[in-house]
């Protein structure tokens, strides 16, 4: 079944959560696995709920919040983690009561369930239509569940589960889960982010300061600017924040103060106590780091999706004498058939590349193979979106043909006949133009 | 002192016990890993230089005559010699290249020897405006040449004692010249030891008017193009050979590929000898060690924690031998690429890790074998002495 | 004395054909001082690589301090002489290129964790505070088998083997070592066990065995202190 096969990660990362819950709370196994169970079966159905009750993009937003909201939290308390290191006692403490008490392990285990049930979800297309699909889930996870007590029980005694690392599993396995579904992924729009909020800060900041003139910026002093809105800052930004958690749990444990070990006389078990308490806590590091692995899993695999873009090659297009360049609407290719059909068009040295698409509403768009904004690198079409390739931005297709941001920039033609005719002039001048303002806005100089 | 750092200490101790060994394993280890990195570093950075040059030559043409061998391209790119002199009608070439309706920038060359203080000298004659579009990058101390004067490579002034301002005199077979030298020229290739002259001025003194034994053409196109134009324009001059540079890049890849397996052949036999002598210096001093070894074993440590300490000494000398090897290794690959290629070797640190590589690799291949026998040694046995 | 440290139950050790050690049953009392005694080959030697878990027996039961050491695998063994046992050597076993610091860091190193100012106060005790830096082969016989004690103690082991520890020795340093271990075993309560063929020697032990062939003929209970010196 090829569904049960794309439903591999999210199963993988289920199996994951599963087991690192079973070992945070030692105590609590049934409440861990009834709740973890209930929790995904309730998620599933909250997912297909919310495709019945909204249209569009809506529950994505609302699966992709949750998860935003989780990775906030994972923030919290990394930066609650450190803190705490430095006056030791107090988070101890409460490690202990959280790890045991039957409430927190319910409330985690079943916010996790959920939100891992909705994520998995999301993979399956359409709400209707589906129900194999969503029973092989289903069953699936379930098996799953039963499996993970006895696979826990295999895993090394050593292996412990401090309650900050915990949650960072966990948060690194949603994001993994989520990562391969392009509606809920998180990193790339994340280093896209970085990359506007740098960009309009050195605007502000360049404007508030620098004007009114220029002439005191050097070139030099541009091009590291310049170097500022280019993708790679955003995507800098976009791991640092995005490994930023994971790391300071590590440290967290890693700086952890050895227990005090003085009151003991005889050496000998001095030196044995300070051992073992070294032992213990390079254990613990060990599920950081597993985190931080997955984390980087997830942003590899945001970074270079396995999902395959609709990206046609550009078929050169010629204009009439008077200048018109007339596409048939039914000839080799189907115009209305919802998908990005792309032409190149070339004038002299000129050139330019624009598409054709038939937008969810029925009408017929025609736009650059650029926005306003980035590098043309052009876009490519996946899962009821459009994608600009220089930043990972995803236009729904009810947008496209309105301008504005990473829309593709829209290009005024008429529907004749048979045929869509557009003016080949004001094709070639909107692409010179596009271009030219986003290559210059790349290189900062203005 | 925390466990890690002390096993450093002890590994240090150890080594620095035995210097003349941990010498000679670093010696070995290191111009093993040296070895594979200089060959890394020259097949990496002449392969970038070939391509480089490839490049640089852009689309290009060469003409020449079609009875000569010729001697053209610059520094690690020396493609072939004249062997006699031979000769094109300069006229021809400018006629063929107007019918093409080639659009190439062209530079005419006559190359030719004259008699100047008791010595031959190779003379290059071209028209100076031709060079200074076509070959940007030649860098020139002083002025570029105005009638009456002359510009000499880099080799030719320092062998000939030249300085700008000097006069000369050429001696050729037809006429005598005076020239003053307006500057010093340095491209980096054979140019440097050539003079140059006005073309014309050199066609008059040696009674070679209106020929030239070389034309290089610039030609804008690229790949398919290029070899149809050349086509096109053999056509017009049958008397000439048109090549393709690129072609003639291949001599120098050929070069290249030879010194690379030879490199290669001799790296193998080095890691291969290398690795069997830390295999024996390492096993003898594991048995020079074998009551160290029970007395750690009877202390209580694990056959897993005792055979750590000795990974970690074989580890410790291939990260020595690995650095060594690194700076060893650049100074060879610039040895190598400075007398074979006459072109510096670049820079690559990223080659530290190959080299790193190469070494630690050994040194742990080189004790497994020992490292067995550490783990399987009875205490009660090495510590009698047996 | 309490209970038994060590029981031995027909404790067999052949090497091949050759039988080193015949069926043995000893008790050891926790905390006595126990002197083994034999000429060479007597299975004396091999006696103490079986209490002190270096060798295994052929057949029979051995319990140390209530671990039974047959069911120990190789590893098992390892952990089990760190934590218990001390061994002092007659050739004394120093690592060359190590300080004597270094040299009792190193117990402690396999042991747990090294703790330098640890390893000085134990030299001190055995009265090296003065030789800290020194390798073994600028220390005279008497003051390497000091450090060797020192290594042997640094752990707390419950168990102290010697194996002929004065056999190197002149008689002046033989009796400041042993006069040492009775310092130290006083303070520190460890069981001793001595395996010696000098007479002298083992009169400073609370029991003597005498072992031939293998088979333990005599045992002698001394209520006499030895000679001091």
């Amino acid at each position: 079944m090829a569904i049960l096969y794309k439903l591999i990660p999210h199963l993988l990362s289920w199996l994951g959560i599963l087991l690192v819950l079973l070992r945070g709370f030692p105590v609590r196994r049934t409440v861990v696995t009834v709740t973890g169970i209930s929790g995904f079966l309730l998620g599933v159905a909250g997912a297909l709920l919310l495709f019945r009750a909204f249209q569009g993009a809506t529950p994505f937003w609302i699966i992709k919040s949750s998860l935003g909201v989780g990775f906030l939290c994972l923030w919290g308390v990394s930066v609650a983690t450190v803190y705490c290191s430095t006056g030791r006692g107090a988070m101890l403490l409460w490690g202990e009561r959280f790890a045991t008490g039957s409430l927190s392990a319910g409330a985690v285990t079943g916010i996790t369930a959920i939100v891992a049930g909705a994520v998995s979800a999301c993979k399956i297309p359409g709400a209707d239509g589906n129900a194999l699909a969503y029973m092989a889930l289903v069953l699936s996870a379930c098996a799953l569940t039963g499996l993970a007590p006895l696979l826990e029980k295999l895993l090394p005694a050593s292996f412990k589960v401090s309650p900050s690392g915990m949650l960072a599993t966990l948060v690194a396995l949603l994001l993994f889960s989520s990562s391969s579904i392009l509606r809920l992924d998180l990193f790339s729009p994340l280093s896209m982010k970085v990359m506007k909020g740098i960009h309009d800060f050195v605007h502000q900041f360049m404007e508030s300061i620098l004007i009114p003139d220029h002439l005191f910026v050097r070139p030099v002093v541009w091009k590291y600017i310049g170097f500022l809105f280019g993708k790679e800052v955003g995507f800098w930004g976009g791991i640092v924040i995005w490994f930023t958690p994971a790391i300071l749990i590590a440290l967290a444990i890693h700086f952890e103060r050895l227990p005090s070990v003085a009151h003991i006389r005889q050496g000998a078990q001095r030196r044995r106590l300070l051992a073992a308490a070294i032992r213990e806590r390079r254990y613990r590091l060990f599920i950081p780091a597993l985190a931080l692995l997955i984390f980087a899993a997830a942003a590899y695999q945001s970074s270079f999706p396995s999902v395959e873009y609709w990206d046609p090659k550009p078929l050169p297009v010629t204009a009439t004498p008077s200048g018109e360049i007339i596409i048939p609407k039914r000839g080799e290719v189907d115009l209305e058939d919802g998908k990005l059909h792309k032409y190149i068009f070339k004038q002299g040295e000129r050139e330019a590349r624009f598409f054709v698409l038939m937008n969810p509403a029925g009408e017929l768009t025609v736009d650059l193979d650029a926005c306003a904004i980035c590098k043309p690198d052009g876009y490519g079409q996946a899962e009821g979106t459009v994608i600009c390739y220089y930043c990972k931005t995803l236009i729904p297709l009810e947008t496209v043909g309105k301008p504005g941001g990473c829309n593709p920039v829209p290009v005024p033609f008429a529907e004749r006949g048979e045929g869509v005719v557009i003016d080949s002039m004001t094709l070639i001048n909107s692409w010179g133009a596009t271009v030219k303002a986003t290559v210059r806005a790349k290189e900062g100089a203005k | 002192m925390n466990r890690r750092r002390w096993l450093i200490h002890l590994v240090l101790r150890a080594l620095a016990h035995r210097k003349g060994r941990t010498l000679l394993l670093l010696a070995v280890l290191a111009m093993a890993s040296s070895l594979a990195t200089a060959l890394g570093i020259v097949s990496s950075s002449m392969g970038n230089r070939v391509a480089e040059e490839v490049r640089k030559y852009g689309a290009n043409l060469i003409v020449i005559p079609e009875s000569a061998r010729l001697d053209i391209g610059s520094g690690g790119l020396n493609f072939g010699v004249v062997s006699e002199p031979a000769y094109l009608q300069q006229s021809l070439v400018e006629e063929a290249l107007l019918k093409s309706g080639l659009k190439a920038g062209v530079s005419f060359h006559l190359r030719g020897a004259l008699h100047m203080k008791d010595a031959d000298v190779m003379v290059e004659g071209v028209n100076f405006s031709d060079i200074r579009r076509l070959f940007p990058w030649w860098q020139l101390r002083g002025n570029w040449p105005q009638v009456g004067e002359t510009v000499v490579g880099n080799d030719l002034a320092s062998r000939m004692k030249l300085k700008v301002g000097d006069m000369v005199e050429l001696a050729g077979i037809a006429n005598k010249r005076e020239l003053r030298i307006s500057g010093i020229v340095t491209s980096g290739g054979e140019e440097d030891a050539l003079l140059f002259m006005a073309l014309p001025e050199l066609q008059q003194t040696l009674g070679l008017g209106g020929l030239v034994t070389l034309v290089r053409l610039m030609v804008t196109a690229g790949g398919d193009t290029l070899k149809t134009s050349a086509a096109a324009l053999q056509m017009l001059i049958p008397t000439a050979k048109v090549t393709e540079v690129r072609q003639t890049a291949r001599t120098s890849e050929g070069l290249l590929a030879k010194v690379k397996l030879l490199m290669l052949m001799v790296t193998a036999v080095v890691l291969v000898s290398a690795g069997s002598s830390v295999a024996g210096t390492m096993s003898t001093t594991v048995l020079e060690r074998g009551k160290e070894i029970g007395l750690m074993k009877a202390m209580g440590g694990t056959r897993w924690e005792v055979m750590l300490i000795f990974c970690g000494e074989a580890a410790m000398l291939g990260v020595l031998g690995g650095v060594a090897g690194y700076l060893f290794g650049s100074v060879i690959a610039q040895f190598i690429t400075r007398t074979v290629f006459s072109a510096s070797a670049d820079f690559i640190p990223w080659f530290i890790c190959i080299s790193l590589g190469v070494s630690l690799f050994l040194a742990l291949l080189g004790s497994i074998g020992p490292m067995i026998s550490v783990f399987r040694l009875d205490p009660v046995r090495s510590l009698r002495g047996e | 004395m309490s209970s038994a440290i060590i029981e031995t139950n027909g404790l067999t050790r052949s090497y091949g054909d050759i039988c080193a050690l015949k069926p043995l049953d000893l008790l050891v009392p926790e905390g006595e001082w126990l002197s083994v005694m034999g000429h060479s080959g007597s299975g004396k030697s091999t006696l103490m690589n079986l209490v002190g878990g270096l060798d295994r027996p052929t057949s029979g039961t051995l319990r140390v301090g209530g671990e039974e050491l047959l069911a120990l695998n190789e590893d098992g063994l390892a952990r089990f002489r760190r934590e218990f046992v001390g061994i002092i050597f007659q050739q004394h076993h120093l690592v060359p290129y190590l300080t004597a610091v270094e040299n009792v860091m190193m117990a402690q190193y396999f042991h747990s964790v090294p703790d330098e100012a640890e390893a000085r106060h134990a030299l001190e005790r055995v009265g090296l505070g003065h030789r800290l830096k020194n390798r073994p082969g600028e220390l005279s016989g008497g003051e390497q088998q000091r450090v060797c004690i020192a290594r042997a103690i640094i752990n707390s082991p419950k168990l102290l083997l010697g194996d002929e520890p004065t056999g190197n020795l002149d008689n002046k340093s033989t009796v400041m070592v042993m006069e040492l271990l009775k310092e130290l075993r006083a303070e520190e309560r460890f069981t001793v066990i001595m395996v010696t063929h000098n007479q002298e020697v083992a009169a400073w032990g609370d029991r003597t065995i005498h072992l031939d062939d293998g088979v333990l003929v005599r045992e002698d209970r001394l209520k006499v202190e030895g000679k001091a010196g």
